[in-house]
């Protein structure tokens, strides 16, 4: 087990290292010069060149990228662009909100989407599952952006039920007040989000169910006289979670930065917000800051994935 | 004496896709007697696992019954409900699958597999009860250091040791009937003959055995009475004696000279000609008829009717037109 998190944990600072280095030469390709968004005509010369100095932005960029590579070692991750603030403090006050907003994404998924899928599965050919199966298809074609608008059309600007953007209404409310807050503006981006996921999950869980109910091993089940709740649930839901577990897991992952399109739509001050923000003012350390956090996301959210599955399938030796 | 199962006219068939539905099992009569071994042979795809999965009630979804009964313990299982139908499998009547690699659930330990069986029809017996029974039953099939075996999965097992735990399940209850549906072909010889000895044992302890095969020493070995299958009927059966001394049905024949025995010579060992026809191209009269050697014009127009030929002896074939009291 030792071995097997040290071995996890060097693949994991692989990829890490690789997508840093990655993003670090790949934002630097940009077409465009960050120079001249910072640098207004009014400043005298001096004055600009400290300011290029103090980005280190005079340097040849092999040099910049061994500076970073070691700043980025003791955990400096640079002074953004844009805001002037430190990256590691900017992204620190941006990741929670994209953390609870997958949390409940998360808990759509499993708690509503996988249900759904068994559900789905033992009424197969029913009309419940064919219904479910359109729909299913439906949110896993649907235009995110699109139905993000359509979302605050229906809720917000028609119902009035729900706010348009945000995390909470300004000024910031005290403890329960808040949280009740930031919960009624959690619900459209979380519902715009879970869309794709909720579908995947409900598609995977009914497919895989279908497919474990058919094993010689339910059916054994069956022979020993168990009632079709527990072949269901005893004997089935684990062996078809596998598949769906990890398909679900890695999205996850994912979406700590990928849910750029969903965060700006709804104003969400999350990670994928801050990488729009930051693309727009090209804002290189910011930039590679939120990549760095997507990167250990998915290496985390992999790890936490082999756990999970590891734990429902005795085959899989975390040692190999 | 008492008949724990008995199968009357009993036929089923499958629904293809467009909703048509062809024969496979057509008019299965057979019965087992308490404490006695009866064992189906016949060559593969003639319907072997149809019949005790439809005693089971666990056909397949396309599978359809057609008409007749199968008793069980007096009760018809055809007409019993999913509730009842539970009560009885697992603890009355129990089955052992022909595949032994894939019928045991791959992410639940064998020690909480077999208990389900206690769990599920004695709720009353505690932990520390299912786990001193499970690990009798472990070693009562010869599976060494039963209290280590209980914690591991399927995949830590071999082919013959699953069987062998499925068989455990299967007695763990100690059921009327007992259906072994090629409790060996997986395996090779050693264990073969180990596991025999297990079927032979508890036949004596726990009531009556079902052994499906197309092993005929196998039955020799363990059956008093035998049934021969061909394309979904049973066209001969009789005593262990009467089917092998003096086998009738053609297709019997057959399958008796194509045992290899210390006399046979040294030459090809007689076979039949032909193949099984499957479910959909199954003709009107004998369906052996195409591979009969003794075929003539009726055989192929209409099926023939049982007729006895014997104390314990029941044939179909036109062969034996006019002989015995007709349908039996
Ligand atoms: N789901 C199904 N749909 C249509 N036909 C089927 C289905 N399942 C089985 N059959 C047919 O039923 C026939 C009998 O199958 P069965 O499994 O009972 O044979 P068997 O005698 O047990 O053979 P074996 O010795 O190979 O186990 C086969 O010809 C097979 O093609
Ligand atoms: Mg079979």
């Amino acid at each position: 087990m030792t071995r097997y998190v040290l071995r996890r944990l060097g693949r994991g600072l692989l990829t890490i290292f690789v997508s840093v280095t990655l993003v670090f030469f790949i934002v630097r390709a940009m077409p465009s010069d960050p120079v001249s968004l910072m640098i207004s005509p009014q400043m005298s010369k001096a004055a600009q060149e400290q300011l290029m100095h103090t980005y280190g932005l005079d340097q040849p960029l092999l040099t910049q990228y061994v500076l970073y590579m070691k700043e980025l070692l003791i955990g400096n991750m640079g002074i953004s662009f844009a805001k002037r603030i430190p990256v590691t403090e900017l992204i620190a006050s941006r990741l929670p909100y994209t953390l609870v907003l997958l949390a409940v994404v998360m808990l759509i998924v499993c708690a509503i989407g996988i249900p759904l899928g068994v559900y789905a599965a033992t009424h197969k050919g029913k009309l419940a599952d064919r219904i479910i199966s359109v729909l299913v298809t439906v949110g896993i074609s649907i235009f995110i952006p699109f139905m993000a608008f359509l979302l605050l059309y229906i809720f917000a600007f028609r119902l009035k039920v729900l706010p348009t953007g945000g995390a909470y209404t300004p000024p910031m409310k005290e403890g329960m007040a808040f949280v009740a807050d930031v919960a009624r503006h959690i619900v459209l981006p979380a519902l715009a989000l879970a869309i794709t996921n909720f579908a995947n999950a409900v598609l995977y869980t009914r497919n895989s169910m279908i497919d474990v109910m058919h094993e010689d091993y339910i059916r054994t089940a069956r022979a020993k006289g168990a009632d079709e709740k527990r072949v269901v649930h005893k004997h089935a839901l684990n062996n078809a979670l596998i598949p769906t577990v990890t398909v679900i897991g890695m999205q996850i992952g994912i979406m700590v930065g990928g849910a750029t399109v969903t965060e700006t739509v709804f104003s969400w001050p999350g990670i994928g917000r801050l990488i729009y923000d930051s693309v727009n003012a090209l804002d290189y350390p910011t930039l590679q800051g939120t990549f760095l956090v997507m990167a250990v996301a998915v290496v985390i959210m992999s790890f936490i994935v082999d756990l999970v599955v590891a734990r429902l399938d005795p085959r899989i030796k975390l040692g190999d | 004496m008492a008949n724990v199962v008995e199968f009357k006219n009993y036929s089923m068939g499958f629904r293809d896709d467009d909703g048509a539905v062809s024969n496979l099992l057509d008019g299965i009569s057979f019965s087992i007697e308490e404490g006695k071994a009866l064992g189906v042979v016949g060559e593969s795809g003639c319907g072997k696992s149809m019949t005790s999965l439809s005693l089971m009630r666990l056909l397949p979804d396309a599978a359809v019954v057609q008409g007749g009964e199968i008793l069980f313990e007096g009760k018809d299982v055809l007409k019993l409900s999913d509730k009842e139908m539970q009560t009885i499998r697992g603890d009355r009547l129990s089955m052992i699958f022909q595949e032994p690699m894939t019928a045991l659930n791959p992410v639940i330990t064998i020690g909480s597999q077999i208990g389900e069986c206690l769990v599920l029809h004695h709720p009353e017996l505690s932990k520390e009860e299912v786990r001193s029974r499970v690990i009798d039953a472990l070693d009562s099939v010869g599976i060494s250091n039963p209290e280590r075996r209980l914690d591991q999965y399927p995949h830590e097992f071999s082919g013959g040791m699953r069987q062998r735990v499925m068989i455990a399940m299967a007695i763990i209850n100690h059921p009327a009937l007992l259906i072994a549906d090629e409790p060996t072909t997986a395996l090779d010889v050693t264990i073969q003959a180990q596991i025999l000895d297990i079927m032979k044992r508890l036949k004596g302890e726990s009531g009556s055995l079902l052994m499906i095969t197309h092993n005929l020493g196998i039955v020799a070995e363990v059956c008093e009475e035998v049934v021969v299958m061909y394309a979904g009927r049973a066209i001969e059966r009789g005593t262990l004696a009467a089917i092998f001394d003096n086998p009738m049905h053609p297709y019997t024949r057959g399958l008796m000279a194509s045992i290899p025995t210390m006399h046979s010579d040294k030459g090809p060992l007689p076979t039949i000609p032909g193949t099984v026809p499957t479910v959909y191209d199954f003709k009107p009269g004998c369906r052996f008829a195409d591979r009969c050697p003794h075929c003539k014009d009726i055989c192929t127009r209409e099926a023939p009717q049982y007729r006895w030929v014997g104390d314990d002896h029941i044939v179909a074939c036109w062969l034996y037109e006019g002989e015995g009291d007709g349908n039996a």
